[in-house]
């Protein structure tokens, strides 16, 4: 069964529209239902916050207009009487949210209210809900009360994210309570339930020992039990409308801590420089013009992994092709002007062509605007790669990720050089996790440089302390013994401490590769492979007591989820294996929140912060 | 899905122990339980039913247009007076649901007029604001269904157009190939007529009724070819008509979509100009009470020092 995230969640969406009737007619006008979906024809949308941003990449304003919404709205703001219409509601479970929707009711503000709220509804809230209407004496407005389970941003067919932020700092903040971290594990593992019911399947679930992928693991697998024990459930239904298929897709967590570097990293591509750089959010540009970046631009979707110098070029060619188009049209229709035959054939070569030419004016206009849109964004991404010479930078973390090289003077000429505060950080950090056992003089004169620019040191110094810690345990790490070593790092230190480790150590030894990656392949293979047979593994669907049939796969189709903070670097990666391999593999991925280096690293300070490392005074821009 | 997402039950299950809670009688509840289950649709504004009804007959053009798609497209089924048939229903059709929407539009464009005369004008027009943008919505929904109804009928109407064309572009084919062939046998008939008339030298007696026949032949082919030359004229000609008709069909949607856009602009210029104006007076009021504020405040202080100057000076 194909993993097709986007189109599903599209589809609920488009069903919570049209206030469940059974759709379909063929035309695909939405036409031929009865009575009722013409009476409910004009809908008003209400949202809150969250849920608009949810809503923003999958449909267009225009495209809710097919679907009869006449306007959308935020639930905050203050709304005024539509006598008639029936309304939609599509918000977060909170209590406030209830309380406005029983304040709606009470004044009448609308004709009918279908309520649905993004994730499963609590029974608190619930009945905060029914007791406010019933005061109020509305109750026979709330026509519907759904649970959608949608609550998940899908940017991209294979790529989403669950919004919510600062997960990394949360869990691993050395001051953070029991409370806390059990509160957010039950909110990620609620997220990607929402993905797994969405896609109707009940997936395996391997993550490594120990950590914050463990726990969410467990939480996952704990409610997918619950919710199957009862019949009809979503999985039961979605299995009903598709062939029941014998694949499982399987679901890979890991923690941001198992592979740190990637977070940070300055990459040359088109997608990671405009995120990283430009801040691109819910694929939406906001360079003093607003862009939409995403499948609906061939440009994009082409050329959003090349090379940036490659990326050039390219507009260029399309520059030249689009000049080179209007120039035959204008040649065509105003130059076969000049000699004027009634010559029969010639006419009706004319007026064919200047038909062909009106018909190709407004796809010659979208052409222009989509190659100035990215002019735009290119001459703009020039402009602060110059300033800030990102170039050496990547080259520089190029060479020691990759190939263990070193480049002193480089390296202390970007420290001393052009570059924010956070370039320069992020380059010292990656140095840092490129080499297990930098030398003492090398690593005084990183920090001295680091000093001397004014950076904060606290990401640094967080990260230094990590491997610090580590290293102590260095005498026992010879990959035989790796089982020892994880199990003292555990005991003494928790989570943070064992991926690093395996994160530098599978760097050093492929470089090529992102640890990710290959422990994604190696676990859709199956076949016994060191890294990842001591990966926990957990079915929901298997009987809890019995041991039978542990099924490792081959697997098909995978989703990866990396608690923490994805990224776009990770995402191509994916990408590229679910390619390359010879058998069609797909894979999704997602994050709880989609980071650039710039965030990651503000992030990485806050922990060193809290740690108390601090550095220099803070230069941590407002948020 | 719906069953399992469905969780208005539980809704009614807790609408029904909350109102217990509340003290709802039990006729209350009763009522409030059927409700739930027989649902009596909210009165609607005359505008909304308004606008139900040209969807309705919006959907009505969809399914007319669909049933005769066959009919209109397919060569051999239908013939051209009847395809003209189609077209003009079709375009009556459009017509009245267009008039239909603006009437609707210029309903919401008289309602905010109206209410904006009243001397509540602007409270009741912020609460207004909502209903306002739902309608336009309303409208902007029709008059996109119409416009993609309308798209869908126009192609059907080009492929008719590619079709005539075609049909006559071979016709004026194999009139070039017959007119070709007719002035072949012309070529070998001049041979033979300059052959016979080498042997005709011989019989001499027979030669005037051969000329005559001849001057007779000459006279048919030198028609026929003329009626040939005509007929591809006419052909040439008609297949312009058709390219021009076709070629000023897509201009006319072009100039609409302009003379549209043109509208709108010129509306909001003017209601820009508009603003500018009433900006420009409240503006002006401002200065004025300023200035009066001004002199007001001076004088009340100029009176202030010396009332209290005088009771000072009284107080000794």
């Amino acid at each position: 069964m194909a993993l097709t995230l986007r189109k599903k969640q599209l589809d609920l969406i488009v069903r919570m529209l049209h206030l469940n009737q059974p759709q379909g007619s063929p035309d695909g006008f939405g036409g031929g239902g009865g009575d009722g979906e013409e009476e409910e024809a004009y809908k008003i949308l209400v949202m809150d916050n969250p849920c608009i941003a949810l809503l923003a990449p999958v449909i267009r304003v225009g495209d809710l207009r097919k679907h009869g919404v006449t306007l959308h709205l935020n639930i905050d703001k203050a709304r005024q009487q539509v006598p008639d219409a029936p309304a939609v509601y599509l918000v977060r479970p909170t209590p406030a949210n209830a309380d406005r929707i029983a304040a709606d009711a009470a004044a009448g503000l609308y004709a009918s209210f279908h309520v649905n709220f993004s994730t499963s509804v609590p029974r608190p809230v619930l009945d905060r809900l029914a007791t406010a209407v019933a005061a109020s004496r509305c109750a026979h407005r709330v026509a519907r009360v759904a649970d959608q389970y949608l609550d998940f941003v899908c940017l991209e067919e294979g790529l989403f994210s669950l919004a919510q932020p600062r997960a990394y700092v949360a869990l691993n903040d050395p001051a953070a309570a029991e409370a806390d971290i059990t509160a957010l594990v039950d909110a990620i593992s609620l997220g990607l339930f929402c993905v797994v019911a969405t896609l109707g399947t009940v997936p395996l679930i391997r993550c490594a020992r120990g950590g914050p992928a463990e726990m969410v693991a467990a939480a996952l697998d704990a409610r997918l039990r619950d919710h199957l024990i009862a019949k009809p459930n979503l999985f039961t239904e979605a299995a009903a409308t598709t062939v029941a298929s014998f694949q499982r897709p399987v679901l890979c967590l890991f923690d941001r801590n198992f592979e740190l570097s990637v977070g940070i990293q300055h990459d040359w591509s088109y997608r990671p420089l405009v995120h990283d750089v430009l801040g691109l959010k819910l694929n939406k540009l906001k360079l003093p013009e607003n862009y939409d970046l995403d499948d609906s631009d061939p440009f994009w979707v082409a050329n959003s992994w090349l090379q940036f110098p490659k990326v050039a070029e390219e507009i260029e060619a399309q520059l030249a092709k689009y000049k080179q188009d209007v120039d035959e049209v204008n040649q065509r229709t105003g130059g076969g002007r000049d000699g004027v035959e009634f010559d029969g054939t010639d006419l009706i070569g004319n007026t064919r062509h200047l038909m062909n030419a009106v018909n190709s004016l407004p796809e010659l206009t979208e052409r222009k605007k989509m190659i100035d849109k990215h002019t735009n964004i290119a001459t703009a991404l020039l402009g602060h790669i110059k300033e800030r010479s990102l170039d050496g930078y990547c080259e520089c973390e190029n060479g020691m990720l990759v190939d263990g090289t070193l480049d002193r003077t480089k390296l202390m000429n970007l420290l001393r050089g052009n570059g924010t505060k956070e370039d320069k950080l992020r380059l010292a950090v990656t140095y840092l996790l490129s080499f297990e056992t930098p030398l003492p003089s090398d690593l005084e004169q990183v920090e001295a440089a680091l000093r001397e620019s004014e950076v904060d040191m606290s990401a640094f110094l967080y990260v230094k302390r990590i491997k610090s810690l580590n290293s102590q345990f260095a005498g026992a790490s010879s990959t035989a013994s790796k089982g020892q070593f994880v199990d003292w790092a555990e005991k003494l230190y928790g989570h943070s401490l064992v991926a690093v480790t395996a994160g530098v150590r599978n760097l050093l030894s492929d470089g090529k590769q992102l640890a990710i990656t290959r422990t994604v392949e190696a676990l859709m293979e199956g076949k016994p492979n060191p890294e990842v047979d001591n990966y926990l593994l957990f079915d929901p669907r298997a009987p809890k007591s019995g041991t039978g049939g542990q099924f490792r796969g081959p697997f098909r189709e995978a989703i990866v989820f990396m608690i923490g903070g994805g990224n776009y670097i990770e995402y191509r990666s994916l990408m590229e294996l679910a390619q390359r391999s010879q058998i069609t593999k797909q894979v999704i991925y997602g994050a709880t929140e989609i980071l650039n280096g710039v965030e990651f690293i503000q992030q990485l300070s806050e922990l060193g912060q809290k740690a108390g490392l601090g550095g220099v005074s803070s230069s941590l821009p407002p948020q | 899905m719906s069953r399992v997402r469905d969780r208005t039950e539980d809704f009614k299950e807790s609408v029904r122990v909350a109102a217990l809670g509340h003290g709802y009688t039990e006729s209350q509840l009763a009522a409030l339980m059927s409700s739930f289950i027989i649902r009596k649709p909210a009165p609607k504004l005359p505008f909304t039913n308004a606008a139900i009804k040209t969807l309705e007959s919006v959907r009505e053009l969809e399914k007319f247009i669909v049933k005769h798609r066959k009919d209109y497209v397919d060569l051999h089924r239908t013939t051209e007076q009847e395809r003209d048939n189609i077209e003009h229903e079709v375009g009556v059709f459009v017509k009245a649901c267009k008039e239909q929407i603006d009437i609707l539009k210029n309903r919401i464009h008289e309602e905010k007029s109206g209410s904006a005369k009243t001397w509540l004008g602007t409270s009741d027009e912020s609460s207004r604001l909502d209903l306002i943008a739902h309608q336009h919505g309303v409208v902007l929904i029709l008059s996109e269904r119409l416009h993609s109804v309308t798209a869908q009928f126009d192609r059907l109407r080009t492929m008719r157009f590619q079709d005539a064309i075609n049909r006559a572009m071979p016709r004026k084919r194999i009139q070039k190939k017959r007119e070709t062939k007719a002035a072949e046998p012309s070529k070998p008939n001049l041979v033979l007529k300059s052959d016979v008339s080498k042997v005709e030298d011989q019989e001499v007696s027979t030669a005037p009724l051969r000329v005559q026949e001849q001057l007779l032949d000459d006279e048919t082919r030198a028609l026929q070819v003329e009626l040939i030359n005509l007929l591809d004229a006419v052909q040439e000609t008609e297949t312009k008509m058709i390219e021009m008709s076709a070629l000023n069909h897509l201009m006319s949607t072009h100039v609409l979509q302009q003379a549209q856009q043109i509208q709108y602009l010129y509306d909001q210029a003017v209601e820009a100009t508009n603003n500018v104006e009433r900006g420009n007076k409240e503006l002006s009021q401002a200065i004025q009470r300023n200035s009066s504020s001004r002199t007001f405040l001076l004088l009340f202080f100029f009176v202030l020092t010396f009332s209290v100057l005088f009771l000072d000076w009284y107080s000794k």
